[in-house]
């Protein structure tokens, strides 16, 4: 079941590869109907998930390396699934931003969804070789989407990127091979197996090993030293790359992070406080940096790390609220950058800059962009109402219940990404009328329903989160249990 | 599920009638005098609709008796604190229910002729569509919350139709001070189900009634005192009375409804609900006694020097409902809910009228009593409304203006330039000086205003720096430049390596290290 999943996207591209290069509107629509079928496949497991059941559910197994104890085994628990459905959700919004991409299509569409297949695989991979596998996978078609169809400075951002994450990956893999020996006679490398291994080792052990894995992940996430790659990355890649770079790829650190603390409890207890500061230090540091950046990408960009220490804030907090919000955030920031980067990007399209300063009055020339992007400020800042509000709240809970005043530096956070927001909307939409501005068509049919679907689900799960809590609800009260004092 | 269950739609129907004329308004369909009959259809039928539905629930309770109250389910729950979605069905209840869907149908229909062709026609009947709803709420809510909710409908929907006019500043400067008026009321509400919830644990009315008769005296007079203000503020008793005055501003069918029917009596019918626990606090009963007693004086006295008819009306109205309380506060409940029915009947009739009376009545006015002829200082008293409005002025309104004001003064001096908000002077400067850079192009996106603004920019300036030097440097930059080096140096030592000698000597090196 979780195996179609994966094959569909990497049909998908198979597909692409036979079609001839010059029906530019099949490769299209075959990429398109690939990913929502993907999307619809999703949700398909959705309706058969049982979200009570806290342990893996629809589980594969088969033997790959039997000499190393190695195997290709999928199964998803409620976290994976949320995960799931928001990649799969924001390829097929990549897929439909990518109208404005027409030279070497073919190549572009395939190495997409080879992207998705990866990513797909890192969220269903129960076994730490395939999770492995599948993480370093993603890198190769990014390295080409970033270096063929990125901006001027393309060659180095995709240079720059592959070398910050396979730099953390080398951490992450000793890491593992130290796992993968610690228990002498039970050589595996399933994650529910592993689980007691890890439990067991002594303190001192599983710091080191959670410190390696911490590395790895905190490159992708991006924590705060380790983030130098992600401006460049995000401002030089594609839009449609950029939504899945910070709507999806960042999610893997975090998620990775979270399988981490589920099998190192005690080192992620010791290193509570480690992790409390380097969040708080991101939260703050990245929201400044983007309130600091004129280009409007590169603000993203560090609005990302923002956010994204928000997550680490979540799961450092160590309690059901935290890891609730934690989860929540990553959804919530996929939906709100997935949808930044897809307006911002069909901006640029339409005006070739990317400096605020630029930009005037666009609330007259373009009314419905004005109104999505708004929105999707809004939902940035976390506004009750949207899903960043849950997701905040519950960050905001848990971590006042482990950390106490120290919590008021994520305020600090939010706020500083409230002036930064506000300057946007105030820049791009106000003001008066420019010469430069006007003419500009508003958005199409297809720009304003990928718009819609991601700010729909936004305000969706603001709304009415009890589904959403649901589904994560008992796979982070398993988590949670584990550091119950 | 009982069809007692019904009761629900009694408030819900005037309201999504509400919801759906505002709808088709701002569609264009319900606008100008061709929509009118869409407006006054989708205000009427489900005034009947839910008059139908009382009248049935009456022949119900009269055969089968009343099941006291309904929950439908919960309204909300967080953590132990939990509302429910429940209804009063008993016979105080039904029987006002039934006076209120009457007396709203019969105004709703009289309007649909009386404005006719008024500028405003469709936002009267949102109005009082939602008044109809908000007041069918404080009378049928099992909670205080649904009641308070009702309550507040109430307050605003009056608001809204004393300043139907709102282009005449005395309409709308007294659709305010009703407001303001009645907001201490909502004060004393809120206080009430604060302390409610904190001594009961609950907001239900009904275990309002029985939990409550352990209390003390001065326990239960502390927890009725919010809600007796909140009665005597919506009823207009006497400190508060003047407001009720300056209502009469609205189209006269809206101010049959409010004032001569229903929301002047809606003080009455929550001190009726609040009956056992007035009961149990004499300090209450008294205080109502003499407030009511002075209310009915007071409206007696000036009502008899009124020249207009809407005023004459509303101080009578002010007298009988003063009377009310002080049934109340002897504790003749019965006789209170009696009166209440009766004279919002016969208000209601009368104010509907009071348009024609210039024709109904022949003759000349009866002239004042004698016992108010022969002594000017009442008549003077009277005639002023006993300074009743000059001394709430003098008392709160003064002073608040005066604290606003060097409030005002604090916040522009110290506060504005704290966190950099523009003087009012000096905006229109600063907005001229944004304009004209941004027309020279150059401009700076990242800056601060105030205070805070300062400390972000400078803070902002120096990760900037940081993040530049350091952290990107060393990913592109330094870093490859590390590994071009070191490339280098790699291919230095290979090219040695290849050299025959060397790989002799690492040959041998090699096997003495074996060796």
């Amino acid at each position: 079941m979780l195996k179609s999943l994966l094959f569909i996207p990497l049909f998908g591209a198979a597909l692409v590869a036979l079609v001839p290069a010059r029906f530019a509107w099949l490769v299209r629509a075959v990429a398109l109907a690939t990913t929502a079928v993907a999307f619809g496949y999703a949700i398909w497991i959705y309706q058969q998930f049982d979200p009570g059941f806290a342990g893996v559910q629809f589980y594969e197994s088969h033997t790959w390396n039997p000499r190393l104890g190695s195997a290709f085994v999928l199964a998803i628990d409620g976290i994976s699934l949320a995960m799931l459905l928001l990649g799969t959700l924001l390829c097929l919004v990549a897929v439909i931003a990518s109208a404005s991409i027409r030279e070497r299509a073919k190549g572009y569409y395939m190495l997409l969804l080879v992207l998705e297949t990866a990513m797909l695989g890192v969220f269903m991979a129960r076994d730490w070789s395939l999770f492995y596998v599948f993480w370093e996978l993603t890198l190769i078609p990014l390295f080409f989407l970033i270096d063929r169809w990125g901006g001027k400075n393309r060659h180095r951002a995709a240079l720059n990127f592959v070398l910050y994450t396979l730099g953390g990956s080398v951490f992450m893999l000793v890491a593992l091979l130290v796992l993968y020996d610690a228990a002498p006679g039970q050589q595996v490398l399933e994650m529910t197996l592993i689980l007691e291994t890890g439990r067991a080792l002594p303190e001192q052990m599983q710091i080191l090993l959670f410190l390696g894995l911490l590395i790895g992940f905190g490159v992708k996430m991006p924590i705060f030293p380790l983030h130098g790659w992600l401006p460049l990355a995000h401002v030089e890649a594609p839009s449609p790359v950029s939504i899945l770079l910070s709507g999806i790829l960042l999610k893997m650190g975090s998620y990775g992070l979270i399988r981490a603390a589920s099998m190192l409890p005690m080192a992620a207890e010791a290193l509570q406080g480690l992790l409390v500061t380097l969040a708080l230090v991101s939260v703050v540091y990245g929201g400044i940096l983007a309130w600091r950046q004129r280009d409007l990408k590169a603000m993203i960009a560090y609005s990302s790390v923002s956010h994204m220490g928000v997550v680490l804030l979540g799961l450092a907090a160590l309690n059901p609220a935290g890891i609730t919000g934690a989860v929540m955030q990553m959804v919530a920031h996929g939906l709100v950058a997935g949808a930044l980067f897809l307006l911002i990007g069909l901006l640029y399209e339409r005006t070739h800059t990317r400096d605020i300063a630029d930009y005037s009055s666009l609330v007259r020339t373009m009314p419905r962009f004005a109104f999505f992007t708004v929105l999707t400020l809004v939902a940035a800042i976390g506004l009750p109402g949207t899903a960043g509000f849950i997701a905040e709240l519950h960050v905001l809970i848990g971590g006042f219940q482990a950390w106490g005043g120290w919590i008021v530096f994520l305020s600090l956070g939010v706020l500083v990404s409230a002036a930064y927001a506000l300057r946007t909307v105030g820049r791009l939409f106000t003001g008066p009328v420019a010469a430069r501005m006007q003419g500009l068509p508003d958005l199409t049919v297809t720009e304003l329903a990928a718009a819609g679907v991601l700010t729909a689900g936004s305000l969706l799960i603001g709304i009415y989160p009890t589904p959403a809590l649901a589904l994560i609800g008992a796979s982070v009260d398993r988590l949670a249990q584990l550091f119950v004092p | 599920m009982s069809g007692f269950d019904l009761i629900a739609l009694v408030p819900l129907l005037p309201l999504l009638a509400a919801g759906l004329i505002a709808l088709l308004h701002l569609a264009g369909i319900a606008q100008d005098e061709t929509g009118e009959p869409w407006t006054a259809r989708l205000a009427v039928w489900p005034a009947a609709l839910a008059l139908l539905i009382v009248l049935g629930l009456d022949l119900a309770a009269l055969a089968g008796g009343t099941p006291g109250s309904v929950q439908l389910g919960y309204w909300l729950v967080s953590g132990g604190f939990e509302v429910g979605a429940s209804f009063m069905v008993d016979a105080l209840a039904l029987g006002i229910g039934t006076l209120v869907a009457l007396i709203a149908f019969l105004t709703l229909r009289f309007s649909v002729n009386y404005l006719h062709r008024e500028a405003g026609f469709h936002r009267f009947f949102i109005a009082m569509c939602l008044f109809a709803g908000g007041m069918q709420l404080i009378v049928l809510a099992g909670n205080m919350a649904f009641s308070f909710v009702g309550w507040e409908l109430a307050g605003v929907s009056s608001y809204l139709l004393i300043g139907y006019a709102y282009d005449r500043p005395t309409a709308s400067g007294n659709a305010l001070r009703a407001l303001v008026t009645n907001r201490i009321g909502d004060a004393g509400f809120v206080l009430g189900i604060a302390l409610a919830y904190a001594w009961l644990g609950s907001l239900e009315w009904s275990v309002l009634s029985e939990r409550s008769q352990p209390f003390t005296t001065l326990a239960a007079a502390l927890l009725g005192i919010g809600f007796v203000v909140a009665a005597l503020a919506k009823s207009a008793q006497v400190p508060f009375a003047p407001w009720i005055a300056r209502a009469l501003e609205g189209p006269t069918p809206s101010s049959a409804i409010f004032y001569g029917a229903l929301m002047v009596h809606a003080g009455v019918y929550l001190l009726l609900r609040l009956a056992p626990l007035i009961e149990h606090s004499p300090a209450l009963m008294g205080l109502l006694v003499v407030l009511g007693g002075s209310t009915a004086l007071y409206g007696y006295f000036v009502g008899l020097t009124q020249t207009d008819v809407k005023s004459a009306l509303i101080f009578a109205t002010t007298t009988q409902v003063g009377l009310m309380f002080v049934a109340c506060g002897l504790g003749w409940f019965e006789l209170a809910a009696w009166h209440l029915a009766l004279h919002a009947a016969f208000r209601s009739y009368q104010f509907l009228a009071s348009p024609s009376y210039m024709h109904l009545i022949g003759g000349a006015a009866r002239p004042v009593p004698s016992l108010l002829a022969h002594r000017q200082w009442l008549y003077t008293a009277a005639l002023q409304r006993f300074w009743l409005e000059p001394l709430a002025e003098r008392l709160l309104v003064r002073p608040t203006r005066e604290l606003a004001q060097d409030m005002r003064v604090i916040d522009e001096q110290v506060v504005s330039r704290l966190v950099g908000l523009p003087e009012k002077a000096k905006a229109a400067a600063l907005l001229d000086r944004v304009e004209q850079a941004r027309h020279q192009g150059a401009q700076a996106v990242v800056y601060g205003h105030g205070a805070a603004g300062k400390l972000l920019e400078r803070v902002a300036d120096r990760l900037d720096h940081f993040e530049r030097h350091l952290v990107l440097q060393a990913g592109g930059g330094r870093m490859a430049w590390l590994l071009r080096q070191v490339g280098q140096w790699l291919v230095a030592v290979e090219s040695l390596l290849e050299r025959p000698r060397y790989l002799l000597l690492l040959i041998m090196a090699t096997l003495v290290v074996i060796l």
